[in-house]
């Protein structure tokens, strides 16, 4: 008997092993939603601690930087401001970029102002 | 038809043909993590984004000049007061300030006078108290605060104009669960924010407007716009657009620097779709000749390919999910979140559900099974003898 067949022969499908093959996705998407909820809940226990910083801080945007080094709120520079820093690089944010922006937003933006 | 015995023959199949299954597997599994790591993670910043936003002021009004942000009179609050439904005009002092030591911005933020204490809640602060008003104190992020090597009562002088700031005291530190927020946060009292950002006793960065009736914003938006030109006005929803545009475009742009591995993925997807191996059609033959239906051999191929689908999929969400979530996305997070030189923990909650993990293997599964159906249709309708001739 070839070595191959031989291997073949040895792998025996058991009802637990198709189960296994079967259910891994659904057993995965379970898996990842029920820790997903977890760590949401926990999140939203720990809101009134965001809230209470969030009064404190200028703007709702994290720790980090765009495309620049000011760029640290782009909700309160982006709009209108001239994009400065690494020149020919490409912009990840909202003013410039390969794309622009759905016009409808900036049309709205406009109307507020 | 029964299921469980076609279902084992196909995993035998897959068995012996172990190298091929194995290639399929990961490369189908890798395209999948890569592109659920990058929705994942978008989700879970615009989420993140979010859960800031609510808490901030409804209307930011700020100042331009020549294009960029300015500081604003404090005077000016006198024409936005009495507008009807607004409640509040608060005058805001903060600004960046470069550090040399860290080669990096940090965020300096002057807390007014009369604000609740941060102690009022439990779990703001990681260690140490709230400042002091008037007693030349700072509370900073964790992050910046292990950066910096600051320890409770340790004093640091920040650079100023002129240098004429006082040295702060750092008395505590902002709670890891809001590092995302305030890694690079220096919280001070007004008057030493004041003297750090070379700003006068009148100046103020913007003001945060908040109304009566939040559903009003934008006409309140058009009257301050309208009343006093040369300003601009910001509403908080608008703000949360930015983040959706600016998170979907870095992924929209990741996903373009992809393309070459979603050309693999679909170079897999062809060969499947480009008929079986001589190996396998010699197999269907050997099944047709000793008594299997054309519905058994096909239902058999397809269950090998949706076996193969089913495990890559879920090796490729599981992948993803950890990446992000409990690696801390490495390799992806300075792409899609950002950059600093004081990086904030990075622990994002996850944003995913049940519904958009069924549709990223939906959207890889479907199509991959249903290109299996036709050569494996093919192979099965064959002449046995035929193809076991070689013809």
């Amino acid at each position: 008997m070839e070595p191959r067949a031989r291997r073949a022969r040895a792998f025996q499908a058991r009802p637990v092993t198709i189960a296994l093959a079967v259910l891994a996705l659904p057993l995965v998407v379970a898996g990842l939603s029920v820790d997903a909820h977890y760590r949401r809940t926990r999140a939203e226990r720990a809101q009134p601690v965001t809230d209470a910083v969030a009064v404190r801080l200028p703007s709702p945007d994290m720790a980090l930087f765009g495309g620049a080094r000011w760029l640290r709120a782009p909700t309160l520079e982006e709009p209108g401001a001239a994009f400065a820093d690494g020149p020919g690089a490409v912009d990840p944010d909202p003013a410039g970029g390969l794309v622009a922006p759905p016009k409808a937003i900036w049309a709205q933006v406009r109307g507020a102002r | 038809m029964k299921v469980m015995p076609l279902l084992g023959y196909a995993l035998r199949g897959l068995a012996r043909r172990k190298a091929k299954a194995t290639v399929l597997i990961l490369g189908l599994a890798s395209g999948v993590a890569l592109l659920a790591a990058v929705l994942f993670m978008t989700d879970a910043l615009r989420a993140q984004a979010d859960r800031l936003r609510l808490a901030m002021p409804e209307i930011v009004v700020q100042k331009l000049v020549a294009g960029r942000p300015s500081t604003l009179p404090r005077a000016f609050t006198s024409k936005i007061e009495p507008i009807p439904a607004v409640r509040a005009v608060r005058p805001r002092v903060w600004g960046y300030l470069f550090l040399p030591a860290l080669q990096g911005n940090v965020t300096v933020v002057g807390v007014p006078a009369g604000v609740r204490p941060l102690e009022q809640v439990q779990g703001t602060l990681g260690q140490g108290r709230d400042l002091v008003p008037g007693a030349h104190e700072m509370v900073a992020g964790a992050t910046l605060a292990q950066a910096l090597g600051l320890l409770e009562g340790d004093t640091l002088g920040l650079p100023s104009l002129g240098g004429t700031a006082v040295p702060l005291t750092f008395v505590g530190a902002f709670s890891s669960s809001v590092d995302l927020y305030t890694a690079d946060v220096v919280l001070c009292d007004e008057a030493d924010a004041r003297v750090l950002l070379g700003m006068g006793p009148d100046e103020a960065t913007d003001f945060a407007v908040d109304l009566t009736n939040p559903a009003e914003s934008s006409v309140i938006a058009r009257t301050i716009a309208e009343g006093t030109p040369g300003l601009r006005v910001l509403e908080r929803e608008p703000m949360a657009r930015i983040h959706s545009l600016t998170y979907g475009r870095r992924s929209g742009l990741f996903f373009v620097g992809a393309i070459p591995a979603i050309l693999a993925l679909l170079l897999l997807m062809s060969d499947r779709a480009s008929g079986l191996s001589r190996e396998e059609r010699r197999e269907v033959s050997v099944l047709k000749a000793i008594g299997w239906s054309t519905e058994e051999v096909l239902y058999t191929k397809v269950f090998e390919a949706a076996l193969t689908g089913c495990i890559a999929t879920a090796l490729g969400l599981f992948v993803a999910y950890g990446w992000v979530f409990w690696l801390g996305a490495i390799g992806l997070r300075s792409t899609l979140a950002g950059w600093s030189s004081v990086y904030p923990d990075l622990a994002l909650v996850p944003a995913v559900d049940p519904a958009q993990l069924l549709a990223i293997a939906g959207a890889v599964l479907l199509p991959y099974v249903g290109l299996c159906v036709v050569p494996s249709w093919r192979a099965a309708a064959a002449d046995p003898v035929a193809v076991m001739r070689g013809e």
